[in-house]
């Protein structure tokens, strides 16, 4: 199995905070993977550093064998939990922009994932309720052909039916070729999409293994389980 | 499909497909949805999908074409004995759900006479 | 880099459109008043007036809009995406220079253009002595003030750039930005600029029995230091965007 991203003793500290320590991650392609725990223990912090808006204090990642740099933006496709479009945009310019920016966009498979999440492509990106920016913003980031795709959170405030939208699409871009990490709060829905897990607390991996064996081992969900670690 | 999340989810997609396969749900030799769209269709990741299918390949279910698919055995000999496995199974859950009740094995053959 | 010029412009181009197109229609109407004879002398002084003031305020817009192209990068949601799109820091800054030069060319133009034709319709004969002497020294020093104000952009990018380097929250950014910028400026003045300053031209410039005009000139070697000086705003500031930030 490839391996896709590499981090080796992975440390961010934040003034005296230690968001991640020494954290040692390995994602393999064909694979999807979630890293879960509760809010505040470095999830978020380990994707953006992958995706190249933090820098390391300490330890390594590489990605695709390479440093974070514009290569390795190239082939990842990062969905953060913020609105992160610029507010001049309609959901038209979003596309372009993307399409413009990324060797890998596939415009047609945004377009109709456009339709199937109900969006309209002369909506200003302003004028979006929570549910439809978190439709949009997982349209664009699932319409790249990534290498590797992160995803923070990217149900968290959304009303169930996009809820299914969006696991449908995630499950519809999964390839043998690319990885997919998952990084949530709310298991119960996405813990059967699940190949690997890795629980992060405190910066720390508390745990990790294979999503079924550990239901065989423990007996029990993966939801269940966090909540008992946790 | 309902899954329970606490027991591996390849082993539920396997017993249903037996199951399928045995009420005639899925017919002998009938070719079975991909790994895409079975994982679609539950919503489960596809590498899940992919071991329930090579595991159901390995007890000689299924068998899978390569480029092709996987199809449901055509073997009658093999459907039957998995007819015979899954039936062994409910009666065995029947019978020691009676037995934790208090039944025993006599009082459960005439209770069970009744409501046939 | 064009494609991110493209988005520059696409972005905020009527705005583009409106001041200039402003400032032309300003300069037009005030020629138009100054050609016909009613008006009288004074009025041409106000025209003037009038004409360098609305020049100014279009000047200050395209300075804070520049400033603030790269700051909403830095500070605001925004920069998840810029940061994330494959493209070097220096192209990011690039983009958005090329456009605050563009502009500043573009209003340099105009404001120098209709200036120049107000200023001749003055009747004093003794402009004509001050023209011929200021349209020697009128180039280099436009383009000093110019590169001047371009770097001056172009220093605050690297203030908050670097802030955005050293501090992570947003709490104490403006704070250190600020100081970062004045301890920028205060270096430079004396030790970059101060031993030239020695050299500087104080040109003088009598307009017969009335005032002098001092124009301060160090021709094109004072525009060539401000030259080298964006080059090494601009590499420090890319070097930090693409190796150093925290977003």
């Amino acid at each position: 199995m490839e391996q896709i991203l590499k981090a080796t003793q992975l440390s961010k500290y934040f003034y005296q905070k230690k968001a991640l320590n020494k954290v040692d991650i390995n994602i393999e392609k064909g694979n999807i993977y979630g890293i879960l725990g509760p809010n505040g223990g470095g999830k978020s912090t380990f994707l953006k550093i992958a995706a190249g808006l933090l820098k390391p204090s300490q330890g390594e990642i590489t990605i695709d064998n390479k440093k974070p740099g514009v290569y390795t933006k190239s082939i990842i496709s990062y969905l953060p939990e913020t609105n992160y479009l610029y507010k001049w945009m309609k959901i038209k310019d979003a596309l372009n922009f993307f399409k413009d920016l990324y060797a890998d966009f596939d415009t047609e498979r945004a377009r109709e994932s456009l339709k199937f999440m109900e969006l309209e492509e002369e909506e200003k990106v302003t004028s979006l309720s929570k549910g439809m920016m978190g439709r949009l913003k997982l349209t664009l980031a699932l319409s790249r052909k990534a290498k590797l795709y992160l995803l923070d959170e990217p149900l968290n405030g959304i009303d169930p039916i996009s809820r299914e939208k969006i696991i449908t699409s995630i499950l519809d871009s999964y390839s043998e070729k690319a990885s997919i990490l998952i990084c949530s709060h709310l298991i119960y829905y996405i813990e059967k999409l699940l190949d690997y897990v890795f629980f992060l607390s405190e910066g720390r991996i508390i745990l990790s293994g294979n999503a079924e064996e550990l239901r065989n081992k423990r007996g029990m969900s993966i939801d269940k389980l966090f909540q008992e670690v946790f | 499909m309902e899954f329970n999340n606490s027991i591996p989810i390849y082993l539920q997609i396997i017993d249903s497909i037996k199951k399928d396969i045995v009420v005639g749900k899925l017919k002998t030799g009938q070719k079975m949805p991909s790994v895409r769209e079975l994982a679609a269709i539950l919503k489960v990741n596809p590498n899940t999908i992919q071991r329930a299918y090579q595991e159901l390949d390995r007890e000689k279910i299924t068998f899978t074409k390569r480029g092709m698919g996987t199809y449901v055995t055509e073997e009658k000999k093999t459907i039957n004995s998995l007819m015979q496995e899954i039936s062994k199974k409910i009666i065995l859950d029947f019978v020691e759900g009676m037995n934790k009740l208090g039944f025993s094995n006599k009082e459960l053959i005439n209770t069970l006479k009744e409501y046939l | 880099m064009m494609t991110l010029l493209k988005y520059e412009i696409y972005r905020r181009w009527r705005w583009l459109v409106l001041r200039y197109v402003a400032l032309i229609i300003i300069g037009i109407i005030l020629l138009n008043r100054v050609a016909s004879p009613a008006y009288q002398n004074e009025f041409i002084g106000e025209s003037i007036g009038k004409f360098i003031f609305a020049s100014l305020v279009i000047f200050i817009i395209v300075i804070v809009e520049g400033i603030n192209m790269l700051k909403e990068d830095l500070f605001e949601e925004c920069g998840y995406l810029t940061f994330t799109i494959p493209k070097k820091g220096r192209t990011v800054l690039a983009s958005k220079l090329v456009l605050l030069f563009l502009q500043l060319s573009f209003w340099t133009m105009i404001s120098i253009g209709f200036g120049s034709i107000l200023f001749s319709k003055l009747p004093y004969p003794e402009i004509v002595q001050i023209e011929t002497q200021i349209n020697f020294y009128l180039f280099p020093t436009v383009l000093f003030i110019l590169t001047a104000f371009f770097n001056f952009v172009l220093m605050v990018h690297f203030s908050l750039t670097l802030t955005k380097t050293l501090l992570v929250n947003k709490r104490y950014s403006s704070l250190l930005s600020t100081g970062i910028f004045f301890f920028l400026i205060y270096f430079i003045e004396k030790v970059y600029y101060g031993p030239f300053l020695n050299q500087l031209n104080h040109v003088s410039i009598e307009i017969g029995s009335r005032s002098n005009i001092n124009l301060l000139s160090g021709g094109y070697p004072a525009v060539f230091l401000n030259i080298i000086l964006t080059a090494i705003f601009f590499t420090a500031t890319a070097y930090l965007l693409e190796n150093k930030i925290n977003i």
